[in-house]
């Protein structure tokens, strides 16, 4: 099949368009608008059957995408940052109902201060809520996980709603070579959606998202979630081993870049883990023994594969796109806890960068490479470091001076 | 497959530099499809501040024989296209700032090439073309997309035929007419053509690297995202985003003052005699008032900077 030029939204749009979805709810938030808009052409110009319905918020959009998935459609809806999480307890509410929406996250940095460009408070914020989680680093890993999506999260071992996270504009807007598969070949990895837990039928009646009282019968409901999470990452494998027979491209619950005999691991996700991948590089050739680990599937959290891979090296630097303010990188902590009990665990370093899409740039990965190497050697880690450079901070120096500040 | 100006590593950076409205982002695509139609690996993008006609937007296009590895704004490209020359006065813009020792710059300017280089205090080699002119003349419209797109594919070493599927590919996707198609494709085909191949001499890239500084605490007085400066706004000059500028000639002025009221951003004002007159510095040339004008007091000429 020939590739094309696309966005990573285009590409999301046709990784919907190909699933035949029955409902979009919608409501434009930048940088994802460019989805919603291209697949309301497509129906506009009647190449895709599927109702489309603008609401009046992400809450109410989030609400209608759970409910119509509740009813037995497949339903598909898209947002970002603001957006998210003015939606954000109908998260937890769809997936206590344990619909299979697909939702597509375009990361954008949060408010305030106000910003367009990327980063992963908004995604990672949804974390506890239910919704798994896959992080894409192109726009064809986009396009191709929105395909694995419908067919993980309809498995009735899972059933569980699941976000999509590309990158705003590194993804979004920036147009890469994208394969775009035939319908017919989705037809044989994607089934329909036949669900018997969560439908609409007048002649069976059936209530759902009940109250309960009694913290044990909450607690039931809640675990089941978390096991069918779990069971989740078993069937993602089987997904993964289908794509690749019907579309010859292998994914995992991780990708490792130079891993064999690295000593020293960076951990990233999505789409900066490209320009980590080249930092990687530079320092082979200058002899560093160092490896790129990426974690592609968050939630649930891949443990085994994440211990398999990092026990037994020197030090491991977990470059966190995100911050939890008054901690340090979300990240970082997960693998941290994941890591504990390891007999023979790596130092784990913490660093923060690319918040609100600053760039990392090489002279910062020369850095992460070095203190790795010198914390091996002095046994001590420094706690979690903010990355920012000399010429960044001059350039504040300039703008606090014409805001009147300092 | 070679690239034509290949260099260390094996990939060109081309940035482009407009306004709002004319075309910048089609013309990073148009020469992102054309590079990977003649099967090299591409990725082009935009970046708007502000989205809105007018105001200054960049466009990125990489260009390589092998996976390009690199994501976000170019800072250091081969090749500078410059659409809007009044950027090049402008302090937010800063067109060429990054190039590389040894890139291009191309301007779109009636200028020759050495009296653009002596007007903006241009060190690196300059190549110009006025393409205003030439889609004005070709196209009827100043949306110079497809002929920014072409220079920039000729000093990229691409190929004609490449431009042209690239041309088709893009604007088909944009617009229906197709009599407006086929100029354009012709219009940036005599672009095309117009351009004499230059060799371009940038070193691979050169790693900078800026230290990691530790970030001192600052109360928020200081770090709270808020300012305490009056605005500037007034300061803001708008009048170097015309390509064509309103002129007066009063023997028909009827004072209807429809121009007065018409102006979107306020420009006219009226004088001691009640006569209306632009405020230069900030028209922005949308030529509302020329349209609005009852009588033939308001007409038109091409801003061309001399």
């Amino acid at each position: 099949m020939e590739k094309v030029m696309l966005t990573g939204n285009v590409a999301a749009a046709w990784g919907v368009r190909l699933a035949e979805v029955d409902f979009i709810p919608v409501f434009p938030v930048t940088p994802q608008t460019e989805i919603v808009e291209t697949l309301a052409k497509w129906i506009s110009d009647g190449v895709m059957d599927c109702r489309f319905v603008t609401m009046d918020s992400e809450h109410s959009m989030i609400t209608a995408a759970g409910t119509a998935s509740a009813t037995g459609a497949r339903v598909f809806t898209a947002t970002s940052s603001q957006g998210l999480l003015y939606g954000f307890e109908m998260l937890y509410t769809v997936a206590g109902w344990r619909v299979p929406l697909v939702m597509v996250n375009v990361s954008r940095a949060l408010s305030s201060p106000i910003t367009l460009e990327p980063d992963h408070n908004d995604v990672l914020a949804a974390r506890d809520s239910g919704f798994l989680q896959i992080h894409c680093e192109t726009c064809q890993e986009v396009l191709d996980s929105i395909l694995m999506a419908y067919r993980l999260v309809e498995d009735e071992r899972v059933l569980l709603p699941i976000i999509v996270n590309m990158d705003g504009f590194y993804l979004s807007f920036t147009r890469e070579p994208v394969e775009v598969p035939d319908m017919e070949r989705v037809r044989r990895f994607l089934p329909l959606y036949q669900p018997r837990h969560a439908f609409f039928k007048a002649s069976q009646p059936m209530a759902q998202g009940v109250v309960v009282l009694g913290g044990s019968v909450y607690s039931y409901f809640k675990y089941q979630m978390h096991l069918a999470s779990q069971k989740a990452l078993e069937v993602y494998k089987e997904v993964c081993v289908e794509f690749e027979k019907v579309f010859g491209r292998n994914y995992d619950t991780i990708e490792g870049f130079m891993l064999d005999d690295a000593e020293y691991v960076l951990v990233m996700t999505n789409s900066f883990s490209t320009i980590g991948k080249a930092a990687v590089k530079r320092a082979r050739e200058k002899g560093i023994k160092v490896g790129l680990l990426r974690l592609k599937l968050l939630r649930p959290f891949p443990e085994d594969d994440i211990k398999s891979v990092l026990k037994g090296r020197k030090a491991v630097a977990v470059i966190d796109q995100n911050i939890s303010i008054g901690k340090g990188g979300i990240l970082h902590s997960e693998i941290a806890s994941c890591l504990y009990n390891l007999k023979h665990r790596p130092l784990l370093l913490s660093f923060i960068g690319g918040l609100g899409g600053k760039n990392i740039s090489p002279g910062e990965f020369e850095f992460i490479f070095n203190k790795m190497i010198t914390e091996v050697d002095t046994e001590e880690v420094e706690r979690c470091q903010l990355l920012y450079t000399e010429e960044e901070w001059n350039e504040m120096v300039g703008l606090k001076r014409i805001a009147g500040k300092g | 497959m070679h690239l034509k100006n290949r260099i260390e590593t094996k990939m060109l950076r081309l940035r482009f530099h407009g306004r709002g409205g004319q075309g910048v982002k089609v013309a990073s695509r148009v020469l992102g499809t054309a590079a990977f139609l003649e099967g090299y690996y591409a990725q082009d993008f935009p970046l708007y501040g502000a989205e809105r006609r007018g105001a200054p937007i960049a466009a990125f296009t990489r260009i390589s024989e092998e996976p390009i590895m690199e994501r976000g704004v170019i800072t250091g490209p081969d090749i500078v296209i410059v659409m809007d020359e009044t950027l090049l006065h402008d302090p937010q813009a800063m067109p060429i700032s990054g190039l590389k020792e040894g890139g291009i710059v191309l301007i779109n300017t009636p200028h020759s090439p050495m009296e653009a280089s002596a007007k903006y205090k241009i060190t690196a080699q300059v190549i110009t073309l006025d393409i205003t002119k030439i889609s004005l003349d070709m196209l009827g419209s100043t949306i110079l997309s497809t002929l920014a797109g072409a220079v920039a594919s000729r000093i990229a070493g691409l190929r004609e035929d490449s431009l042209r599927a690239a041309v088709e590919k893009e604007l088909s996707e944009i617009i229906t007419d197709r009599g407006l198609l086929e100029k354009n494709i012709n219009a940036s085909l005599y672009c095309f053509n117009a351009i004499i191949p230059v060799e371009i001499k940038t070193a691979g890239v050169i790693q900078k690297g800026s230290s990691v500084i530790t970030m001192p605490f600052e109360t928020a007085e200081i770090s709270s995202p808020a300012i305490i400066a009056t605005g500037n706004t007034p300061l803001r000059l708008t009048g170097n985003w015309r390509v064509f500028r309103p002129v007066w000639n009063y023997d028909d002025c009827t004072k209807c003052m429809n121009c007065v009221a018409r102006c979107p951003d306020g420009c006219i004002l009226v004088n001691e005699d009640g006569l209306p007159y632009t405020d230069y510095n900030n028209c922005k040339g949308c030529l509302i008032c020329v349209e609005e004008c009852p009588t033939k007091t308001l007409g038109m000429v091409r801003e061309v900077h001399a």
